[in-house]
């Protein structure tokens, strides 16, 4: 499977080592999300898209749906998108719900 | 140099999801004909994947075995990209709303579908879709700067 996690400073980053994130793995990437989410010890989750070089609507959607499974508990933030995955979160407007930070460790610092 | 019918190229695969990196792939190399910009180049790859996996997946059933066609038509000042399968046909009726309402106040309607058809209106110039005897087409064109 291509995603990994780890444990860093309070919160799960999660490093997905595919570069693209399409329907192909979408709904496996969720599985394994929630599975996270159901499994943690907190909902403090980083997902580390610096290897993530294109993004469609059905990755999109598997980060929507783990952000309505946390159901506001806990925090769920998105570092390093790379230039046409920004783009893809400004163009739908996604870019209100999340918080995207630059660098995973920015997203760790970030209050 | 370029003709008024252009130069055409069709791809085919099979109905199979992991395949549309083929297609996606391939049409990034003829844009690179183009004067598209990067971005713009980014965009039409985001759309060719989203029509065709939607053929894959709704016209199919995600079911393995058919045939996805894209044919890939360049122009002086227009990229155009027919995409078609022998399938179940589209709803016609999903065609028109490009809008991405977002209250971020209201967890209950956040979408975790749906989007793939408003992202390809909202950033092609024209779209439209057929039902011709047994084959869906559906026809986006990109502006080309010349």
């Amino acid at each position: 499977m291509p995603f990994e996690s780890k444990s860093e400073a309070g919160y799960t980053i999660v490093s997905i080592d595919e570069t693209r994130l399409d329907a192909s793995i979408s709904e496996p990437f969720r599985v394994y999300l929630f599975d996270q989410i159901e499994n943690g010890s907190n909902n403090m989750m980083v997902i580390d898209l610096s290897l993530v070089r294109f993004m469609d609507s059905s990755g999109l959607g598997a980060l929507v749906a783990t952000l309505k499974k946390m159901g506001g508990e806990g925090t769920l933030k998105l570092a390093a998108a790379q230039p046409a995955v920004l783009d893809l979160f400004n163009l739908t407007s996604m870019d209100k719900l999340f918080t995207i930070l630059p660098t995973v460790t920015e997203a760790i610092e970030e209050k | 140099m370029m003709d008024e019918k252009g130069q055409t190229v069709r791809l085919e695969i099979d109905s199979e999801l992991a395949n549309t990196t083929l297609v996606a792939m391939a049409v990034r190399g003829l844009c690179a004909m183009t004067t598209l910009s990067p971005v713009e180049v980014n965009r039409v790859e985001l759309c060719v994947v989203e029509i065709v996996n939607n053929a894959i997946e709704h016209a199919y059933g995600s079911e393995k075995g058919h045939k996805v066609e894209v044919s890939v038509n360049l122009l002086k000042s227009y990229l155009t990209l027919t995409i078609s399968d022998w399938g179940k046909p589209m709803d016609e009726g999903k065609l028109g709303d490009k809008n991405f309402p977002v209250d971020a106040d209201d967890p209950a309607a956040w979408l975790c579908s749906g989007r793939g058809l408003p992202i390809v209106q909202s950033l092609m110039d024209k779209v439209e879709y057929q039902s011709v005897d047994d084959k869906n087409s559906f026809i986006m064109s990109k502006q080309i700067r010349s």
